[in-house]
């Protein structure tokens, strides 16, 4: 059996299409895991975005609770001790000009 | 050579007896390789997947949140939050008991009771896969469960329905079971509006079981909003004053509903006792829309008709004068009484004295036939069509089976129908003449003030039933004098014109088989101003207790007090100036302005 000689020339082709092949794959590997980080992160910031929509209309909604006019008639009568005006105290400044 | 190849040969014998045992070894290696490669491909392959996909992917449905309910005005009456609902799903990682112990931990914090937990117990020991442990807690709750990290207690996301303003307009709202669906008010009627569709996403998961990829497959579909006719203000000083006045007189319920009368938009729809929708359902009782499920004899406020009967298909004059002085009438055998006895009337002072002597002896006039004619005509017996569940249509017995007192139809007996049809049947003359249709929904947020600031008119899609002439003649001779010197002086207002009738029907003792002395129901329906309604409203209180019985009494005062509040509210300045008026109070357009 006769060994096969390589040339120089054919070694650096082969070493570099391994390397160039390598090369591919390292990318390859890195574009992914950048892409799944990139994920984790989106949905993160997606849920954090969903949640603060979710805050704002339980805010809103607190909001409508508290301004409730049955808490404000209450609030006003017993902490501000008002009440409703007589029917002849209200005149408007219409039938004031007339 | 010889023995070499005797040597040879020997050696070649020994390496092709390894290799052969070798190769054997090699082949049973692939073999039970193979073997194993069809176990976990194909025998296993259903179960090895599903186990695949279960760590790293997760096809979760994704609840539509329920669409908010506005008023007209924009405030929010019902709006879906989060909410987080704890259940419990057996682990291999711990004993049961151990397990069932940790949902003894949460006991305190989810406010559970023996009853709750043995429940829940149970159905953890019949083995069951999934037990709810409390459903719709607040997220704040939610947050302590999650950092016990407790074996087999899991959290899911929900939605719970939160009705800020507490009571305000329940029987409009009506309310949720604990799915979010509808089972009253108009979260019934338009759950499928409201509820939205559900989606689906399919969430990828790393080996640390960490989501790192969302794919939606079907996209959730949000509830839509709805924009209600009511406007909160207008809600809350009806029921406010509704609920005075049951109380105060000790009646059963109470109903108030008020209308713009030429659009047919609900502005309030209170009833009373009432019940707050957070707390939904709440007792059957309470859950009774009185306003369009009640039907009642209506008694006087049936006159309406009645008069519109009598110009539009009698032609009577009104100028005919009648003897009510006997204050009483035979009719088919009954007798048919005044509550006092009121001498010689004209014609309109018959409905502005209530008189049920004239009015049946105007009914004799108009006959049987015009009269059910008429009472057709404003659609009695049918359901109004409001956009609300449940309504009653009421009844009008067919021409063919009126008997010898049949006439009493004239007077509101022998006939009954709901508020909301008797409100609608005022807003004809509120409205010139046109049946209109009542209505809760909105296409988009209309301030009520901004509405009668441009103008309010009738659509061309209602029906005129009443000619413009008896319009005219009844709201000025008839239901202006009744709250100026009739039977609804209680509801004239200083500085405002007011049209309006009262009615007192007694109720029908089934015990007895005749109509109670003791019993009524006291209603009052009118408009404001007269001349250029912006409101209708009627009011009805069942069965007030004390000396006060009649609805120009019980009915007309709550009217009064609603209606001056509404119209300062909608900034209508009275048109008849008062020397008492002694405060200065603005309309809007001279706000900022100081004396």
């Amino acid at each position: 059996m006769v060994r096969k000689k390589y040339s120089w020339k054919q070694i650096f082709l082969a070493a570099g299409i391994i390397l160039l092949f390598l090369g591919n794959l390292t990318f390859y590997i890195w574009y992914q895991s950048e892409s799944i980080q990139l994920g984790y992160k989106i949905h993160e910031l997606e849920i954090k975005v969903e949640q603060l929509k979710e805050e704002i209309k339980s805010l809103e909604a607190k909001k409508e609770s508290l301004l409730s006019l049955e808490r404000v008639d209450r609030l006003a009568r017993e902490k501000l001790n008002l009440q409703d005006p007589m029917p002849g105290q209200i005149i408007f400044e219409e039938q004031i000009s007339k | 050579m010889k023995i070499i190849g005797q040597k040879g040969t020997q050696i070649f014998g020994q390496n092709r007896k390894k290799n052969r045992l070798f190769l054997t070894f090699l082949l049973f290696w692939f073999l039970i390789i193979i073997l194993r490669l069809v176990d976990l491909q194909v025998i296993q392959h259903k179960k090895l997947k599903a186990e695949v996909i279960e760590q790293s992917q997760d096809l979760i449905t994704i609840l539509p949140t329920r669409g908010t309910i506005y008023d007209r005005q924009g405030k929010i009456l019902a709006r879906s939050l989060p909410a987080a609902s704890v259940f419990f799903s057996p682990s291999r990682e711990e004993p049961l008991e151990k397990q069932i112990q940790n949902i003894y931990r949460l006991r305190n914090l989810l406010q559970l009771n023996e009853t709750d937990l043995k429940k829940i117990t149970s159905s953890i020991e019949k083995r069951k896969r999934f037990t709810w442990i409390k459903r719709k807690i607040p997220l704040e709750v939610a947050e302590q469960i999650k950092k016990l990290k407790l074996t087999g207690i899991y959290l899911l996301e929900e939605n719970r329905r939160f009705y800020p303003q507490g009571q305000l307009a329940a029987h409009i709202l009506g309310g949720v079971n604990i799915d979010d669906y509808g089972l009253a008010g108009v979260e019934y009627l338009y759950n499928s509006v409201l509820r939205g569709e559900e989606g689906q996403q399919l969430i990828m998961k790393d080996a640390r079981r960490k989501e790192y990829f969302i794919e939606t497959i079907k996209e959730t579909r949000p509830g839509k909003d709805l924009y209600l006719t009511i406007d909160s203000t207008v809600q809350f000083l009806a029921e406010k004053e509704l609920q005075q006045a049951v109380e105060k007189f000790k009646a059963s319920w109470g109903t108030v509903i008020i209308s713009i009368p030429q659009t047919g938009e609900i502005l309030a729809l209170a009833n009373y006792p009432t019940y707050d929708p957070n707390d939904f359902p709440p007792p059957e009782n309470l859950m009774v829309n009185q306003a369009i499920q009640h039907t009642y004899e209506p008694g006087s406020t049936a006159k309406l008709v009645t008069v519109a009967a009598a110009r539009e298909l009698a032609n009577i004059s009104l100028n005919t004068y009648y003897d009510c002085s006997q204050g009483a009438i035979i009719l088919g055998g009954t007798t048919v009484r005044d509550h006092v006895r009121m001498g010689i009337l004209s014609f309109p002072e018959v409905f502005i004295h209530s008189s049920n002597v004239g009015s049946i002896k105007i009914a004799e006039i108009i006959g049987e036939e015009n009269l059910y004619r008429m009472f057709k005509t404003f659609k009695f017996g049918e359901k109004t069509g409001i956009d609300l569940p449940g309504e009653e249509s009421g009844i009008i017995h067919p021409l063919e089976k009126w008997r010898r007192t049949s006439l009493r139809v004239a007077i509101g007996y022998e006939i009954s129908a709901t508020p909301i049809q008797i409100l609608r049947t005022m807003n004809v003359y509120a409205s010139g003449g046109f049946l209109v249709k009542p209505r809760i929904t909105l296409n988009k947020p209309q301030p009520i003030r901004s509405v009668i600031e441009a103008g309010i008119e009738v659509s061309n899609d209602y029906p005129r039933i009443l000619s413009p002439r008896t319009v005219s003649e009844v709201v000025n001779l008839i239901l202006k004098p009744v709250v100026e010197k009739g039977t609804g002086q209680e509801a004239s207002i200083d500085g405002y014109e007011i049209a309006g009738k009262t009615g007192t029907a007694q109720k029908f003792d089934p015990y007895l088989k005749s109509y109670s002395y003791s019993r009524h129901i006291a209603s009052f329906v009118g408009f404001a101003p007269a001349d250029n309604p912006v409101i209708s409203m009627i009011v009805v209180i069942d069965e007030p207790q004390g000396p006060l019985q009649y609805g120009g009494q019980v009915a007309a005062p709550v009217f009064r007090e609603i209606a001056r509040k509404v119209l300062l509210y909608l900034h209508q300045a009275p048109t008849r100036l008062s020397e008492k008026m002694i405060i200065a109070g603005k309309k809007e357009k001279n706000a900022g302005v100081t004396d």
